[in-house]
Order: structure tokens, then C-alpha cells, then sequence
């Protein structure tokens, strides 16, 4: 048969009627061999390919429908080997093999407990199994019953009814069962006790019940011992290993909160571990930058004078950084060690800097101070000179001064008729002159 | 949907039945097309110790299409791309390559072997690949390093 043609065959899977084979519970482990590559559970119409490999029928149906590059070069989903043609006929063998599988009952939520081998389960669905979910026959009533609880009157068995006990509603098909195992107003006897005890009320009796049977309360520190509440009082008083109880409280606590901070130190170290393999790193790295920042400084410094060395460090470092970064082609992870070296090396030479700054200054400063104490012997030396030469200018204008005065007296005696005169008499000239030489004496002392 | 049932059944028997060094939950509960894997670094391998989450994402056509497998820890090899996806590289999970009655077990299997011995010939790594084959030593301790840091476990 061509893939068309099987293509085109009716699935028939998703009829209402017929079980989903796929979805039944399986009770035992089945041969792999009986297994649908594709969906994994056991053959349901299977159907073969050329290459003899076979398939459940919607599986394979499916499989061509995906196919990638269509239906032409379809090719085997298990082996890949291309084909164009399916068989229908599969050996009568797998079929048997394949039915024989024991399923559970697909209404075993409703209590049906029958196992049947798969090929008789459709059947068994259909016909025998009392738990299968019917319509209700009321034509009002939209709830499904189990065909055991359909009544012969076909009656809707959904009416809500209140049990007369425990006040609780209950659907008419389930009256019964509720009434004569679920409702909590029955009564049960206590199996340690034999006291008669409401069934919804057990659960608290048996806490209390002093008959039961309960370990000591040490049992988790290792105490065998099991009996009735009643005697566990004074079982309890005398076990030793109850009095011991806190004491193996407290060590268990204690080896909590031991084991709390060891993992707390775990991680600590962890961290620092880390922390050390970084700085490792980095180390290697910086040492790498280093070796070759320094050969190029030290070729510098030859060349350079060394009043300058400063100035030589500050040239030689951006051609040292442009050849490492040259070298550093390598990995970006490096990168940031490389930078983090490169920032050391660079905060090294600022650091040199600022040292060789601060030495000129110191330098600058002695120089000037040294200029400045020279200048000032200097300055007194003149100061010296010029006191000297002044006391000997006043001493040499002296006794011209005085000769002066008194000339002046003279001249002022003798003059005084003629002083309308328009001409000086050559004395009159002669005082003038003094009084000249006198004020230029003055201004002598004044210095 | 026969998918839903097919990958349900091999999630219960990969559940019930795990294979060495690998177990299989539901990311979601609701979702059955996405996995969570926790994968054991195998012994002999320098993931040895480690344990490593993989997300398998299975399409609405599994098993006609092969389902997606990424690993969620970060990890140190030439099959798996170094990026937040994690996209690992398998051979039969390809779609020319993929075969519908391959099981999802096998997948697994396929990739825990892988890390004991990658492919660099299929790499998606070329950095690592190369590591592997040149330089056999550094990419152990590497692949050791990242192991510790990031698939230590807890």
C-alpha cells in the first residue's frame, strides 16, 4: 500500500466507543520488543515497513503527517531506510502477543478491580464492567452513574438526601454504602481498649486511650521500651535514659549549631581561596608587566643625565605600557589583571615623581636661602662703606662749616647799608656758596 | 496528544528507574515538556564532584522532533557554548539525525559521556576544543576550577 493511500485511511482511534489502548494502565512489565518506537506502548494495530520494522498505525500516520521534507523521501523512523510503501499485515504472533498484556480496568477509580488481558479489555468495557460511567436516565439530570447503580425504573439516583444520623447530604446511589460503613456517627470499638467509641471521635480516643500501647518516651535515644500508657508513668520515672534526655538534648544542639558554623567556615575559606588565586593571578601578572617595564627605564636612565631621572621615568612609561599592551594580545580574562598591574606600576612612577619634586623644591629652597644670606653680608658690607665715607664727608665739612658761619656774620655786618644794591659784592657771593656747601652738609647727616 | 503520553512514560521510568549519575523531575509540575535534570560529574573526569543542572525542552511534536538539551550550570567544555544558554552540542540531537524511536534516556546518557570524553571535532567552543587537544593539562584545571566554583553543589 502506498504512504497516499495508507495516509488516507481512517485512524479511527478517537471514536467515542473505542478505549484508548494508550492510556491503560499496564500491570506488568512488557518486552520491550512488543514496544511502539514511538509511543512507547505495546502495539495497537500495528502496521510494517519494508525495512520490517513496525509501528502502531496512528503512530506511524502521525509520523509521516510531521515528516520534514514530505511525504517523498519519508524514511523509516527507526533505521532511516527510505520508504514508500506500508504493509498492512503484520505477523499474526505480534498481534496475539500484544493483546495478551494484562491491563487494569480503565474505571478502576470507580472501583472496579478487574485485571483482563488488553484484547478482551474493549469488551469487557462494553459489556461486563459494572463501575463503567452511564448518562443518567433522566433527561434533566446531566451526571454520569456507574451502570451497577442504575435503577431498574430508570430513575435518576442524583437527588440529594440528608442522612438521618449525621446530617450530611448525600446522592441517593451512594445512600447505602454511606450509611452502612461512611457516616461518621457510627460507632467502632477501640482495638486496644474495647471501649465503644463514635467513629469520627477514634482518632482522638486513641490518643488518649489508656490501654494502647505506646513506646517511652526515650524510645529515640534507644529505649526498647513498649507498653499501655497506664504503666508508662512509672516505666517513665525510673528510665534512665529519660533522665539523661536533656543532657543528649543539649549535645545535639550544641553539634548543630558546631555543625552550622563549620559550614560557615567552609564557605569563608572558600572564599578566601578564591581570593588568594586571584591575587595570585594578578601577582604573576604585575611581575610580567614589571620585568618588562623595568629593562626599558633602566636603557633611560643610562642615556639620561641623572638630574633628570623624573623626567626620564615619566617618558620611558607610556613606551613600556605600549609594548606590554603589544604582548597582551592574549585573553580578555587577563585583562583586568593586566590593567590592575599596569595601575601599580603606574601609581609606582607618580609616587617617584612627587619624591623627586619634592627633593628640587628642597634644593630650590636651600640655593635661594644661601643667595640671600650672600646678598645681605653684601648689603651690610655697603652700608658699612657708605656710614664711613659719610663721617668723613661730615668731618672734611666741618671747619668749612664753621669758616662759613662765620664769614656770614661778617657779611652781614659790612653788607647791611648796601643790601638794596642790585649787584653782589663778591662776598655776598662767597655767603650764598656756604650756605650751598652747609645744606648739602645737612643732608650728609640726614644719611 | 500521544506526546504527553509517550514523555510521561519515560519520565516515570526515568524516575523509577534512573540512570547512573542522573535524575529527572518536572521544572513545572504543570508542564511536562520542560525537564530538570541534575547530572553527577562522572568519575575520571575533572567534573568529577560536581553537579550540574540541564534543562531539556521537549517540542510539541516529540518524539518527531528532538527534543533541546542546555546546561543551567555553568561548565568548562568544548560541546557546550559559554554563554547563559548553555546550548549543548549533540550529535543525534540534530534534526537530520534525530531518530523518533531514540529515548530520552539515551539522550542523557549520551550527554554525561560526553563530559567524561568531549568531542572537540563537534565543538561549539573552538577556544576550548583547541585547549583540550594542545593543552591537555590547563584545560583540566580549568574545567576543574570552574566545577568547584560554580557546580559545587550545596
Amino acid at each position: 500500500m502506498k504512504l497516499d493511500q495508507f495516509l488516507a485511511m481512517d485512524v479511527g482511534s478517537d471514536d467515542d466507543g473505542f478505549l484508548d489502548l494508550r492510556a491503560l494502565e499496564y500491570i506488568s512489565d512488557y518486552d520491550d520488543h512488543l514496544m511502539c518506537p514511538i509511543c512507547h506502548c505495546p502495539f495497537i494495530r500495528p502496521v510494517r515497513l519494508e525495512c520490517d520494522h513496525v509501528f502502531c498505525q496512528t503512530c506511524l500516520n502521525s509520523a509521516i503527517r510531521s515528516f520534514a521534507t514530505g511525504r517523498d523521501g519519508f524514511t523509516c523512523p527507526t533505521c532511516r531506510t527510505p520508504t514508500r510503501d506500508v504493509y498492512l499485515n503484520v505477523p499474526r504472533l505480534l498481534t496475539n502477543m500484544c493483546d495478551e498484556i494484562p491491563v487494569r480496568c480503565p474505571f478502576s477509580n470507580e472501583g472496579c478491580k478487574e485485571i483482563i488481558p488488553r484484547g478482551h479489555i474493549q469488551s469487557h468495557a462494553d459489556k461486563y464492567c459494572g463501575y463503567k460511567l452511564m448518562d443518567c436516565p433522566s433527561a434533566s439530570c446531566d451526571q454520569r452513574t456507574r451502570k451497577k447503580d442504575l435503577s431498574p425504573e430508570d430513575k435518576c439516583m442524583h437527588e440529594l438526601h440528608k442522612c438521618l444520623r449525621c446530617d450530611e447530604d448525600i446522592m441517593e446511589q451512594d445512600y447505602e454504602e454511606h450509611v452502612q460503613e461512611l457516616c461518621p456517627s457510627l460507632k467502632t470499638t477501640c482495638p486496644d481498649c474495647q471501649v465503644t467509641v463514635f467513629r469520627k471521635a477514634l482518632r482522638e480516643h486513641i490518643e488518649a486511650c489508656p490501654e494502647a500501647i505506646h513506646p517511652c518516651a526515650a524510645s529515640k535515644y534507644g529505649c526498647p521500651i513498649k507498653m499501655k500508657r497506664a504503666a508508662l508513668g512509672t516505666h517513665e520515672q525510673s528510665c534512665p535514659l529519660i533522665t539523661i534526655g536533656p543532657y543528649f538534648e543539649a549535645q545535639n544542639s550544641r553539634l548543630d549549631s558546631m555543625e552550622l558554623t563549620v559550614r560557615h567556615l567552609q564557605q569563608r575559606n572558600e572564599i578566601f581561596e578564591d581570593g588568594l588565586a586571584s591575587i595570585r593571578s594578578t601577582l604573576v601578572e604585575s611581575s610580567r608587566a614589571f620585568s618588562a617595564h623595568h629593562n626599558n627605564t633602566a636603557t633611560n636612565n643610562t642615556n639620561d643625565t641623572p638630574d633628570a631621572p623624573s623626567a626620564s621615568n615619566s617618558r620611558s612609561n607610556p613606551r613600556s605600557s605600549s609594548t606590554t599592551t603589544d604582548d597582551s594580545a592574549a585573553p580578555l580574562s587577563n585583562a583586568t589583571t593586566y590593567l590592575l598591574s599596569l595601575h601599580e606600576s603606574l601609581r609606582e612612577e607618580v609616587a617617584q615623581l612627587s619624591h623627586a619634586i619634592t627633593d628640587l623644591d628642597a634644593r630650590a629652597s636651600m640655593a635661594i636661602m644661601n643667595e640671600c644670606l650672600r646678598l645681605k653680608e653684601d648689603m651690610a658690607h655697603t652700608n658699612a662703606a657708605v656710614n664711613s665715607v659719610r663721617m668723613q664727608v661730615q668731618w672734611l665739612m666741618n671747619p668749612r662749616l664753621h669758616q662759613g658761619q662765620r664769614a656770614a656774620a661778617a657779611g652781614a655786618s659790612t653788607g647791611g647799608q648796601n643790601s638794596g644794591d642790585g649787584r653782589a659784592g663778591s662776598s655776598a657771593a662767597g655767603l650764598l656758596r656756604s650756605r650751598r656747601l652747609s645744606d648739602t652738609g645737612r643732608e650728609g647727616t640726614k644719611l | 496528544m500521544g506526546s504527553q503520553k509517550r514523555i510521561a512514560k519515560e519520565l516515570t521510568e526515568l524516575t523509577e528507574s534512573p540512570p547512573e549519575g542522573i535524575s529527572v523531575e518536572l521544572a513545572n509540575e504543570s508542564n511536562l515538556y520542560e525537564w530538570k535534570v541534575l547530572m553527577d560529574g562522572p568519575e575520571g573526569s575533572p567534573f568529577h564532584k560536581g553537579k550540574f543542572q540541564l534543562k531539556l525542552v521537549l517540542p510539541t511534536e516529540y518524539p518527531f522532533k528532538p527534543p533541546t538539551v542546555s546546561f543551567v550550570t555553568k561548565i568548562y567544555h568544548p560541546n557546550v557554548t559559554n554563554d547563559d544558554k548553555g546550548s549543548m552540542c549533540l550529535g543525534m540531537l540534530k534534526a537530520d539525525e534525530w531518530k523518533p524511536s531514540s529515548r530520552l534516556g539515551a539522550v542523557l546518557q549520551f550527554a554525561r559521556s560526553l563530559l567524561e570524553e568531549p568531542m572537540p571535532d563537534d565543538a561549539v567552543e573552538a577556544r576550548i576544543a583547541e585547549q583540550y587537544r594542545d593543552d591537555r593539562k590547563r584545560y583540566e584545571e580549568i574545567a576543574r576550577e570552574w566545577t568547584r566554583k560554580y557546580a559545587a553543589g550545596s
